[in-house]
């Protein structure tokens, strides 16, 4: 396993000019081992999400950088940073971001164009339980659903590394476990690097390794040696 | 993999069906108008230029007094000017022989009788004979006896010889000094003795007619003048819109346009030069497309002028006089203008020093170029592309407008699902090209059906437009590059750019941006505060400010929808007060043109009409900025300016009082359409010469009625070299009876002005109406699309508004409402922005036409412009409120973008 898979170093990033200047990240320093599951623990405002968008390149810090499997992301152009994504990268949003007019498996098949070596879009979709729904259209979906095929958009490109924003924000407890199983699957089933942003305490127990922000810096770097099953999970 | 986005195009066009319906409908109906106003203009053009070779249009004509001996036509032929002078020389000669012999001969005969009676009575005085009587007697049986041998005698002495000699010497040497005297004359008066003659060889043939009279329905009464030929003529031949040519004596073919307008049809019994004729073929001769009785026609006749043709034997069986009318095509081709002009001019010399020395007499010469009958429709249609075009491009601009909002709207409503994907990997490129797709598809789909139509239904409006006005060969479909280009390529191009610029403008944006839908930049970090009014009242202008830039596309479409009804009511309200004012708009009641100045004794035409005043007239061109789109066999490119040279103290121009030379003044149409001013300087040019002159403006005379210049008559003929009191016409109030009319070569009175008002009428009206109706239909769905896209945007919170409690009809009231107050406020602005646009739009079009007028709308036209727009907007309001009726609650709760 590559302890130092992804770098974080010295990592700055601010908002706003004069008086109205807030600081997001103050310096933040972690690494992430490949095929580690890594949840981004914290309140909100605590730099969690701003810390995911950087890592995802989609957004560039004021300093430090982030680099993985030895690639600094800002030596890269936004051609590259592009590439980046689209070989490496999987997102999950709160909010699901389907394509309306294309049906389950279609949207799936979004990411699968993505990638060079895709998973099979079949095995994905059995994999996330959405058989029967495969041809539905996201409104004819319910949340937990839509999620499972945002997951699948998300999995099906085999990426490296599969990012997660607050995936079971808009979900029950129920839904919300079942979410996370599926990820927790993928984690190893495909062996994909999981990093993962939540507020959610409880999430930190099915964790490799829990970092806790608060205030725009790494509070608590922990690895898990005794982590458990998503659905042993309680909150 | 093909990419997956690929899926929602089909999807995509299958739920906003109505919507993309629209859009196609709006381009097949804009593009199939457009198409086919170009494929039957340029297939009605392709099918004259075609005929131009295959019916062998003449390259000029001329009219003999008698028919001409095979050697004239062989010396004219040969394209040599004939040796005039050595003509008259000889003439005079044998004149002159005729004399000097007449008088030599009276003379022998004198002195031979005097010296037989001399002798006579020598011989009776000596024998003592006194009787006078007896003495007459013998003188006369002497002279019976010798007078052939004296004669005889006489004739060969040495000193009649040389007395003859001396005489005939004599009288050739005045000849010769005759002939040289008024040479000078002759030579300069037809520019004879010119270097720059050349040789201009032809190939001559006969094409003789008739003017019979023409009795259509056979009630005794002559109802039109109609020119016969022959049917074996192998120059200036007709085509054949309906039947066939005449086989045998009694079967006639007459022109299509005269037919029609008189109703006869194929298989009537016309009455022509008092014989009957059955019409068997209704025909378009080539140099026949306007029928022009005579080429100084103002207006063409289609009623009271007939051409047709019959067979040699039933021409040669009429009685009206013959024309001995000869056509003639040149051995090598002028290829310009201005060969044309030098040619024509070479070869009329030709023409008068051949037909003279044949002995025969010229009576009429024309070139092609100058006629009438075959230039005024091909003019006339090459002109008449520039409406299409304008309405073209105002169309393309709707729908690139059209395109661009929805795309930008499409991009705004799915920022999330870009944002995914870019974060995802998706580059900006590959979403550039998925929305682009679409537009394209549909502008693709629009112009292939929309030429499809163009080609089959909308080509014939365009075609029977052209043949309700001339006599025009039958149109052949012929494709059309200038109808590809502009209804397919160019849209494509400009849905292309258009599309391109906004999708790459808004995909500039981080895919962060789009993921928190953070896509506009305000600066404004508080709500603006609203004045304390109810809470509806206050919803609604938050509606309403929110939506701003909503409204700010609604009334830029506004506008466009007023330009575009502005130029369907403006369009045909512009000819009509054309057609109103144009006869108010004659400086005189009469204008006669003279032929010249001198009568055929060389005096001066004079006039005891009290009013009448003389006046000088050229025409000359200017040239227009940036040339013009307008090539081919018309009037061409540059605008054509009618020079006046008007006495001092006209009592029908008021030239200031101190013009000089070099100082003109200009007709208030001129100076509007070329916004030229009193000190411009100006330069106009011969149009078929290479020379221009120099003027500035030094005023400008109220004259709306064509593009003309005016000057003093002294510096009007100083300019021009010709001589002191050289003038070209009459102005009369009055008509002048005093005048022989083969002097006169036109006649310009209000009726005539009127004819040609009507006729514009006659041809545009039929345009027009197709133009209006489209152009209403057009409107009605952009303001359709615009207000849909309005709902569309604010569906969510028309949701969320239903979530809440609030009734449709107060829903109604939220979004409608404002939608309506900005149009209805806007709808007025619009109309002025929109008239004004069109009175530019309208400057550029009258441009592109010879003379000019004004944009103009009637006052109900601009209420119905406007009330058109709020009918079309009730209308959709109505359609709004069934959407919103129809916006489902489950929008605002289900995560879905």
């Amino acid at each position: 396993m590559n302890a130092n898979f992804l770098e974080i170093k010295d990592l700055k990033k601010s908002f706003g000019t004069g008086e109205a200047k807030q600081d997001v990240l103050r310096g933040m320093n972690f690494t992430v081992a490949k095929g580690e599951f890594c949840v981004l623990l914290g309140p909100s405002g605590s730099g969690k999400s701003t810390l995911l968008n950087i890592i995802g390149g989609i957004d560039t810090p004021d300093s430090g950088y982030v680099s993985i499997g030895g690639d600094k992301l800002e030596d890269m152009n936004e051609k590259q940073l592009t590439m980046y994504r689209r070989k490496h990268l999987g997102y999950v949003f709160q909010m699901y971001n389907l394509i309306p007019n294309l049906n389950v498996k279609e949207n799936i098949e979004v990411g699968a164009y993505l990638s060079d070596n895709p998973l099979d879009v079949e095995e994905v979709i059995t994999t996330l339980g959405l058989q029967k729904h495969k041809y539905k259209y996201p409104n004819q979906l319910s949340g937990g659903q839509q999620q499972r095929v945002s997951i699948g958009r998300a999995v099906v490109k085999n990426p490296d590394i599969l990012m997660c924003d607050e995936p079971t924000g808009a979900l029950d407890y129920n839904t919300s476990k079942e979410i996370l199983a599926l990820i927790e699957d993928c984690n190893k089933k495909y062996g994909s690097t999981i990093i993962m942003v939540t507020h959610n305490e409880a999430i930190k127990y099915m964790a490799d390794h829990v970092v806790k922000l608060r205030d725009g810096v790494v509070r608590h770097n922990d690895i898990n040696e005794n982590k458990i099953s998503a659905f042993d999970l309680e909150w | 993999m093909k990419n997956p986005l690929i899926k929602r195009i089909p999807k995509e066009l299958k739920s906003e069906w109505h919507k993309y319906l629209v859009i196609i409908l709006f381009m097949v109906v804009m593009i199939g108008v457009i198409s086919g106003m170009y494929v039957g203009h340029d297939s009605m053009l392709a099918s004259v230029y075609e005929n131009v070779d295959k019916l062998n249009l003449e390259d000029g004509s001329f009219e003999l007094s008698k028919k001409a001996s095979d050697k004239l036509l062989e010396d004219i032929s040969s394209g040599e000017m004939a040796d005039v002078k050595t003509y008259y020389i000889n003439k005079g000669y044998k004149k002159a022989d005729k004399e000097v012999a007449k008088s030599i001969d009276e003379e022998v005969d004198k002195q031979v009788r005097t010296g037989i009676e001399e002798a006579v009575r020598a011989q009776c005085t000596m024998y003592g004979i006194s009787d006078e009587a007896l003495i007459k007697e013998q003188v006369d049986a002497a002279i019976e006896e010798n007078y052939d041998d004296a004669l005889k005698e006489a004739k060969e002495s040495k000193e009649y010889k040389e007395a003859v000699d001396e005489a005939y010497e004599e009288a050739h040497k005045k000849v010769v000094e005759t002939v040289d005297e008024e040479w000078g004359d002759v030579a300069k008066r037809y520019d004879l003795d010119n270097e720059d003659f050349k040789e201009r060889p032809v190939t001559i043939y006969e094409n003789f007619y008739r003017d019979e009279s023409e009795d259509a329905d056979n009630d005794g009464t002559e109802d039109a003048t109609v020119r016969i030929f022959k049917s074996d003529s192998k120059i200036d031949m007709a085509s054949f819109n309906k039947g066939r040519a005449p086989e045998t004596e009694g079967e006639i073919a007459i022109d299509r346009m005269h037919a029609d307008n008189l109703g006869i049809k194929i298989g009537d019994t016309i009455t022509v030069g008092g014989k009957k004729f059955e019409v068997v073929g209704l025909l378009s001769y080539v140099n026949y497309l306007t029928l022009h009785e005579s080429n100084t026609d103002l207006m063409f006749d289609a009623f009271g002028f007939d051409v047709a043709m019959v067979t040699p034997e039933a021409f040669d069986k009429l009685t009206a006089r013959v024309h001995y009318s000869y056509a003639f095509k040149y051995n090598t081709k002028p290829v310009d203008k201005i060969e044309k002009a030098d040619f024509s001019e070479d070869f009329l010399k030709v023409l008068m020093t051949q037909s003279l020395v044949g002995d025969n007499e010229l009576k009429d010469y024309l070139p092609e170029y100058l006629r009438q009958a075959s230039n005024f429709a091909v003019s006339d249609i090459e002109g008449d592309s520039t409406g299409t075009s304008i309405l073209c491009y105002i169309l393309i601009g709707v729908i690139a407008f059209i395109f661009a909002i929805t795309i930008s709207n499409t991009i705004d409503k799915e920022a999330s699902v870009i944002g995914t994907l870019r974060a995802s990997g998706y580059s900006k490129g590959e979403l550039i090209r998925h929305y682009m797709s679409m537009p394209l598809i549909v502008t693709i789909v629009g112009a292939v059906v929309g030429n499809i139509v163009g080609y089959t239904l909308f080509n014939t409006v365009a075609v029977n437009l052209y043949y309700q006005s001339y006599s025009l060969p039958t149109c052949h479909l012929a494709w059309s590059n200038t109808a590809l280009i502009k209804t397919t390529v160019i849209p494509l191009l400009l849905m292309f750019f258009i599309n391109l610029f906004v999708i790459v403008k808004k995909l500039q944006l981080s895919p962060l941006k789009f993921l928190r839908h953070d896509l506009v930049k305000s600066k404004r970090t508080k709500s603006r505060r609203l004045p304390k009014w109810s809470f509806l009242r206050r919803f609604r202008l938050r509606i309403l400010f929110q939506n701003m830039p909503n409204y700010l596309v609604l009334i830029f479409g506004v506008i466009l929808i007023e330009v575009m009804l502005c130029f369907a009511f403006g369009l045909p309200d512009s000819l009509d007060n054309y057609a109103d004012k144009a006869p108010d708009m004659m400086f005189t009641e009469y204008q006669y043109m003279l032929m010249d100045n001198e009568d055929d004794d060389g005096n001066i035409i004079e006039t005891s009409e009290e009013s009448a005043e003389r006046f000088g007239v050229t025409n000359l061109m200017y040239e227009k900025d940036g040339g013009s789109l307008r090539t081919g066999m018309g009037s061409g490119g540059d605008e054509k300016v009618t020079v006046y040279g008007i006495i001092p103290d006209s009592a029908y121009i008021k030239l200031g009082n101190d013009v000089k030379d070099g100082e003109i003044y200009i007709s208030s149409a001129f100076a509007k359409k070329f916004e030229l001013k009193k000190g411009d300087k100006i330069s106009l040019h011969e149009e078929y010469e290479n020379k221009s002159y120099d003027f500035v403006v030094a005023g400008e005379i109220d004259y709306d009625g064509g593009i003309a210049v005016f000057m003093g008559m002294d510096s009007f003929n100083t300019t021009f070299d010709k001589d002191e009191d050289e003038f070209s016409g009459y102005f009369s109030h009055k008509e002048i009876t005093d005048i022989d009319n083969q002097y006169i070569a036109t006649v310009i009175t209000k009726d005539d002005i009127l004819k040609v008002t009507n006729q514009l009428n006659h041809s545009m009206g039929g345009a027009m109406d197709v133009f209006k109706v489209a152009l209403i239909i057009l409107s009605a769905a952009l303001i359709y699309l615009l207000a849909k896209i309005i709902i569309e945007r604010n569906e969510h919170s028309i949701s969320m508004t239903k979530i809440l409690g609030f009734k449709n009809s107060e829903i109604g009231a939220l979004y409608i409402v404002p939608t309506a107050i900005v149009v209805v406020l806007f709808a007025l602005i619009s109309f002025v922005v929109g008239y004004y646009l069109m009175v530019w739009i309208f400057k550029i079009f009258v441009m592109q036409m010879d003379g000019y007028f004004d944009f103009y709308m009637s006052a109900g036209s601009m209420v119905l412009s406007v009330v058109y727009l709020l009918i079309g907007y009730g209308i959709v309001s109505v359609i709004d409120f069934i959407r919103i009726k129809k916006i489902p609650m489950d929008v605002a709760l289900k995560n879905v973008e």
